[in-house]
């Protein structure tokens, strides 16, 4: 009776008809983001970083399918979620990825717990010994846990270490001696911005020197290389935080001296900043990654066209300077059903064939084959001073409580940046937070 | 009486005059505050990146461009966020009107022993109440493991709850507005209780189902903690995450940013004029009559 | 004065409900609720209980180990009480002047004058932006070196080195705070004048006869009368800024430093960035608790004068 009513007349009905469709839609969408399923033939799905890193690994998954027919899933996720998300799956072993890609800071977490398959009986069984030597030392050692000398449990696939930014024409215009210590380039700061920069006679407004110094990732990056330079460590031998020791405070220090050359607000600063003051030719001098290289010989991009110059980074007292490394890694998660298909797609993206193509799609290699290649270098004059850097670069503490620790030393960092603390406090209170971090992990 | 009160204790023409001027000065500012940094997001929107950058800063003299909105929904996924922004807001708002309407009527018309209708009416307030971060943990793991992260389908399905409560306090206040003789007179002619909400009440309040419906979209349009949270890929992102992701990239591309903030912008702007004499009760929950 | 009069729109608050004992007891309101209470209960109750039980461990999955310990490390966590402490700042200090400036322009609106349709509408557009779009807008305005509010001062000749906003340590939140401002005094005026002109004419002719002053009047008959509707306006303003996120996130993402960082961001960090859930399921039960015991004592205010 009263269903009978309903359906006489129309008010709800093309509210229940609208509601119908949007189920059907959404339905719809969910079956498109489950994708196909599994058809029985030989399948592998890999976890991969939306960015450059990601897309050559993309482009390599289809010549691999046109090779061999083995059908490669990918999915993909931006740096943010790419963690959390392989952390998750891992831990719940559910299996779903054949290979992650994963940035080296993560690399100790997952390794700590115990999800990644030990890579040495798959070499075994395929009558290797293991990675061979043309792969840069310093990546290889990323890949084992523990460092150097562990089970190893990853190849690196984008080898990135920091080169120092510096405008050439602005050092050979005022004479400038070569950068070889971070006194160096103090002194070369001051006189561009005395020449260069606001109030000087020219009339310019270029900044000596620039860095991300926002809380977080940024700061401390940019900060490592002075840190380590002046002879400070992250812990002791024993392993406790030492972020207070008198070389530590002596290099924060030292930034904030750099910091009165660097354009105001340097303290929020991330990378779009710093490389928009070096593209703008508003600054002298940065620590930057080489995937900004390309930008600078970019005439739509780049005001100082050709006039920027790569190195490795400064030292201090008569020692070489250091580079943070950063690179991608992949990894056969432990619950993978494709371990042996998964290692084999694993050495050949690995191999330097594949890596050159890598190379020419934006990424730094992780053999020292490639980057001797003469194309390459042809293409990529920066390549000598990468190889530089990475052979001599300094990993961050390996520790799996990476993330939570580089997050509270950035806070005080940037702190001690916007002159909230003075170096002593800053580094004082990071000491005592990141003993607490480690504490709570026991 | 009235025209005393009118103009005041003031009572003296000069006085009233500067009084007025005064007031027309303190209005202008309050007008300039509130409208020129929309206007000047505005104006990144269209100048070349050179004129952005500008020192000092071009209001009104700067060559229009449009290759901002070109780069945005072109070049790249904007078009594609604004669909989905749109798909879940719409969606949305249809799968909250519904049962929402339904619950209103029945806590605006009946009485329900031990007070359990406003005791119903007040716990599904309070649903409203909760900081969205208490809801966006436990939601974030529970939609990992029934594996909807990523989808548009958790979006909807968030923002529905999340509407769920509005709908049935703005509402249920429209309902009580309503002559309860009006429906009596059709239970009396013998239809039923469905019947008479459907012929006689629903169109009475109109009105207020198409106000109620409008601040449900502008609620899912404009919401961005649990579209943040939820949806990290290209497919599954709405507006805001798509032009937050923008911000905490490598790079800051302005003029895109702000080209996708005034689109983001536009519908909302239309939606709040359109309902603007119910803005005041849907800001409100219902709560002040406006 | 004016004491027994009570300005009608007001008791809609929490309107009595009808008795509507004609009919027999039927199902019927049962089963429209029922749909309602259901979603509600699937995706606000259920994700709450889940979430105590999330607090009460730590680890995932099989890994999970029951504990205190995400509550006990509240007490020592100087970052999450920085957090609170901002959140609080934040605010006190925006509900305090988005209370007083929305008052003021609700009085000065509050009689008829040419344009005031058109100014309310003006009013309407902070308010109604996206919350994220409102970040942008003002990352444009305070960007300390080519942003529009430092490049208009430099042009008047102010000296605008030291103005990073929010960059500065000193500057920042006041700089969110001032965006906040911007962006809900409207509310506050909106809600405000629609108390205003709710209020009927014969308390303010009694006063007249009485002699009051203006200033005397204002205190005594539009402050009491208008009470609901301030309470309403600060009920609400409160509950969104305990939980502010969106636009420091754009903005300032809590930093520099932790300068400008909310509770609710770091609750989301803890989790998102950190998969520590647990530990954001504990804190985030800190800002529950704080949002209800707040909410609790407006709601008593409310009915305090709904029963006087």
């Amino acid at each position: 009776m009263q269903t009978e009513k309903l359906k006489r007349k129309t008010n709800l009905r093309p509210l229940v008809a609208v509601v119908l469709l949007a189920l059907l839609l959404l339905n719809s969408c969910q079956s498109q983001s489950n994708g196909g399923g599994g058809d029985g033939a030989r399948q592998l799905t890999l976890a991969v970083n939306s960015g450059v890193e990601g897309d050559a690994l993309k482009q390599a998954a289809r010549d691999y399918e046109a090779q061999t027919g083995v059908r490669v899933q990918i999915a993909e996720f931006p740096y943010s979620n790419l963690f959390e998300k392989e952390l998750v799956d891992l831990n719940a072993r559910t299996g779903a990825y054949d290979l992650i890609m994963l940035d080296d800071p993560w690399f100790p977490r997952f390794a700590t717990q115990d999800v990644l398959t030990d890579l040495a009986p798959l070499y075994q069984r395929r009558n290797l010994k293991g990675p061979d030597n043309d792969f840069l030392a310093a990546s290889i050692a990323l890949c084992r846990h523990p460092y150097e000398t562990g089970t190893l449990y990853a190849l690196p696939y984008v080898g990135n270490s920091q080169l120092f930014f510096y405008r050439k024409d602005l050092f050979e215009k005022h004479a400038l001696r070569p950068l070889e210590s971070w006194d160096d380039v103090l002194a070369a700061a001051r006189i561009i911005q005395e020449r260069e920069g606001a109030g000087s006679p020219d009339g310019g407004r270029v900044y000596g020197y620039v860095m991300r110094a926002a809380q977080g990732n940024a700061v401390v990056a940019d900060f490592m290389p002075i840190f380590w330079a002046f002879g400070a460590e992250m812990f002791d031998a024993s392993g406790r935080p030492s972020v207070n020791s008198p070389e530590a405070v002596r290099a924060l220090k030292f930034m904030l001296e750099l910091g009165k050359y660097a354009p105001r607000g340097y303290a929020s600063f991330n990378a779009d900043e710093v490389s928009a003051h070096l593209l703008q030719g508003t600054a002298a001098m940065s620590i930057n990654w080489p995937a900004w290289i390309s930008a600078f010989s970019d005439p739509a991009r780049s005001k100082v066209t050709g006039r920027m110059e790569f190195t490795t980074l400064p030292g201090a007292g008569g020692q070489a300077g250091r580079a943070e490394i950063g690179n991608w890694l992949i990894a056969i998660p432990r619950d993978s059903k494709n371990v042996e298909a998964a290692f084999d797609f694993l050495l050949w993206a690995t191999s330097a064939e594949q890596l050159k193509r890598s190379a020419l799609r934006g990424n730094p290699p992780t053999r020292r084959s490639v980057f001797l290649d003469a194309e390459l270098l042809a293409k990529f004059p920066s390549y000598p001073a990468q190889l530089r850097s990475l052979e001599t670069s300094k990993p961050r503490p390996r520790t799996p409580l990476w993330n939570e620790i580089e997050n509270t030393f950035g806070i005080f960092l940037s702190k001690a940046n916007s002159g909230e603390l003075t170096p002593e406090e800053a580094m004082n209170q990071a000491n005592d937070e990141i003993l607490k971090i480690l504490e709570r992990s026991k | 009486m009235r025209r005393q009160r009118a103009t005041g204790r003031w009572a003296t023409v000069d006085r009233s005059l500067f009084a007025r001027l005064i007031k027309y000065a303190l209005l202008a500012v309050a007008l300039l505050a509130a409208l020129a940094p929309v206007y000047w997001m505005l104006t990144i929107s269209l100048k070349t990146e050179v004129e952005q950058f500008a020192v000092p800063p071009r209001w009104f003299s700067f060559a229009p461009v449009l290759t901002h909105y070109r780069d945005a929904f072109v070049a790249r996924s904007f078009g594609q966020y604004l669909l989905t922004s749109a798909f879940v807001a719409v969606v949305s708002t249809v799968c909250a009107m519904l049962p929402g309407t339904l619950a209103a009527y029945a806590l605006a018309r009946f009485r329900l022993p031990r007070k359990l209708d406003t005791r119903l009416a007040l716990w599904i307030l309070s649903t409203r109440m909760f900081p969205p971060i208490v809801t966006a943990v436990p939601l974030f793991l529970l939609m990992r493991d029934v594996r909807l992260l990523n989808t548009r389908a958790a979006l909807v399905i968030v923002y529905t709850a999340f509407n769920l409560p509005f709908v049935v306090w703005m509402m249920r206040g429209f309902f009580q507005e309503i002559p309860r003789d009006l429906e009596e007179a059709a239970l009396v002619d013998g239809d039923s209780r469905l019947g008479a909400l459907r012929r006689v009440i629903l169109p009475l309040v109109a009105p207020g189902l198409a106000a109620t419906a409008v601040f449900c979209l502008i609620i899912s349009w404009n919401e961005f903690l649990f579209a943040l949270v939820l949806t990290q890929t290209d497919a599954a992102m709405t507006l805001p995450v798509g032009i937050a992701g923008r911000v905490t990239q490598y790079e800051i591309k302005w003029g895109v940013m702000s080209a996708a903030g005034v689109v983001a912008m536009l519908p909302i702007l239309v939606f709040a004029l359109a309902v603007q004499r119910y803005l005041v009760r849907g800001l409100s929950l219902g709560a002040v009559k406006g | 004065m004016g004491k027994g009069l009570k300005a009608k729109k007001w008791t809609a608050v929490f309107p009595p409900v009808y008795p509507f004992t004609r009919l027999p007891i039927s199902p019927l309101p049962y089963l429209l609720v029922a749909p309602t209470v259901a979603v509600l209960v699937a995706l606000s109750v259920y994700p709450l209980i889940y979430s105590v039980r999330v607090s009460l461990q730590t680890g995932t999955g099989a890994r999970a180990v029951w504990t205190l310990s995400n509550f006990t490390r509240l007490a020592s966590d100087r970052f999450f009480q920085d957090a609170l402490a901002h959140t609080l700042v934040y605010a006190a200090v925006a509900l305090t002047f988005e209370f007083l400036l929305g008052l003021s322009l609700a009085l000065l609106l509050n009689e008829r004058m040419r344009g005031r349709g058109l100014f309310r509408a003006a009013l309407l557009v902070p308010m109604m932006l996206p919350p994220v779009v409102v970040g942008v807008v003002w990352r444009l305005m305070l960007n300390p070196n080519f942003g529009a509010i430092n490049g208009t001062l430099k042009s008047f000749g102010f000296d605008t080195e030291t103005l990073t906003w929010t960059a500065s340590p000193t500057l920042a939140l006041a700089s969110v705070i001032a965006v906040d401002i911007w962006q809900w005094t409207p509310f506050v005026f909106l809600v405000l004048l629609a108390g205003l002109q709710a209020i009927p004419q014969e308390p303010y002719e009694a006063a007249l006869i009485d002699g009051s002053s203006a200033w005397q009047t204002f205190l005594h008959v539009t402050l009491p009368l208008l009470r609901p509707a301030i309470l309403i306006a600060l009920l609400l303003r409160t509950m969104d800024l305990l939980r502010v996120f969106d636009q420091i996130f754009i903005l300032t993402e809590g930093g520099p430093g932790f300068a400008t960082e909310t509770i609710s961001l770091y609750i989301y960090r803890a989790a998102f960035r950190f998969s520590d859930f647990g530990y954001a399921a504990a804190m985030s039960f800190v800002l529950l608790l704080l949002t209800n015991i707040i909410s609790l004592f407006y709601i008593r205010l409310l009915n305090r004068q709904e029963n006087a």
